[in-house]
């Protein structure tokens, strides 16, 4: 597992170079950015259980089928086990971006999940589609941007009551790592 | 490669659990000191050529019998494999500071150098006076901050305790 420092020691050392100026460029953004990060880590995992049965939640509403009898989440022992992937799959986000760096998602939690979820027979469309909303709600956990929605009186939505910042990058490079996951299903 | 990121991560990993608030404490306190790392990475970038011949020199003027005959440093193919192998270290001191942790020397420049060095019959005492020397010459404002300087010293130290 790589971070953002090591990943440059990785990379420099293949060339047997000292890490110099150019490089280090990128890593003092990291640092200046360091707090931000955090903060962006924070508002995932503090809301992770809502993001997580958000995205569950959508997927269904939109295609019905999964919760009848022959589903894939029907009966709540399948359900179940959706609920705790996208945990699992939104925990391995929440780490990648904590460290900067996509290998700690592709080897531990990516490598070989397509293969799996074909052979137990996991709908790889709804797959996408959950970590998708789970990405829209996650950008909008970051950015302070989550709204009532569709639901003018809706009064179940939370803002995180951080300090406003240009977060554009942090949430570029969020949104990176739940595209991989649905590029790495589809 | 072990980093304070990377250790947080494989412990939270292990639980099943996400990033907590001690996890995010630990990486803010790891940032805030990475501004003192990343300088004493840079400046040792950009002298490490000239940080390697004085060093090297400093050996040899130290123990001029190296240069004997049947000894380790007979012919110049020899002194300059010499000077490589302290480039190596520096290198590898370089990418210490840049992570924050000693993984990168103990995974590529401590583990398994004991016996290397025993088949080759090469005297540790001579990297260890080498790298004593840098230590001690390095100071400040000269070459770098107070606090990178430490930095910078502790991975010399390290690799210092390592060699001895």
């Amino acid at each position: 597992m790589l971070d953002a420092f090591s990943r440059a020691v990785v990379s420099a050392d293949a060339k047997t170079a000292p890490i110099g100026s150019g490089e280090l460029a990128s890593l003092r953004n990291y640092v200046a950015e360091g707090n931000k990060r955090l903060d962006a880590v924070n508002a995932i995992t503090s809301n992770a259980s809502c993001i997580v049965s958000d995205a569950v939640t959508g997927m269904i509403c939109e295609n019905t089928g999964l919760i009848q009898a022959g589903g894939n989440c029907y009966p709540n022992r399948r359900m179940a086990a959706c609920l705790r992937d996208g945990e699992i799959v939104l925990r391995y986000i929440s780490y990648a971006l904590l460290a900067g760096d996509a290998s700690v998602l592709d080897d531990r939690c990516l490598n070989g999940l397509k293969e799996t979820y074909v052979a137990l027979g996991v709908p790889l469309q709804s797959t996408g589609r959950a970590v998708s909303i789970m990405k829209a709600s996650s950008t909008a956990h970051i950015n302070e941007t989550n709204t009532t929605g569709t639901n003018p009186v809706e009064s179940r939505f939370r803002k995180m009551e951080t300090v406003k910042g240009d977060c554009s990058a942090l949430v570029a490079e969020a949104g990176s790592y739940f595209d991989r996951v649905i590029s790495a299903l589809g | 490669m072990k980093s304070v990121v990377t250790t947080v991560v494989t412990a939270a990993d292990a639980a099943g659990r996400f990033p907590s608030q001690n996890d995010l404490e630990a990486v803010q306190g790891n940032i805030q000191r990475a501004a003192a790392r990343l300088e004493a990475a840079e400046k040792l970038a950009a002298g490490l050529d000239k940080v390697t011949k004085e060093a090297g020199d400093a050996c040899f003027n130290k123990y001029p019998y190296l240069r004997q005959p049947g000894e380790a440093g007979e012919n110049q193919v020899k002194v300059d494999k010499c000077y490589r192998d302290l480039a190596h270290y520096l290198r590898l001191i370089n990418y210490c500071l840049v992570v924050g942790g000693t993984g990168p020397l103990d995974e590529w420049g401590i583990a398994g150098a004991r016996e290397v060095y025993r088949t080759l019959r090469l005297p540790t005492a001579a990297y260890v006076e080498a790298l004593t020397y840098t230590r001690d010459r390095a100071c400040s404002p000269r070459d770098m901050s107070p606090e990178a300087l430490k930095e910078f010293k502790a991975y010399l130290d390290y690799t210092i305790n390592a060699l001895s």
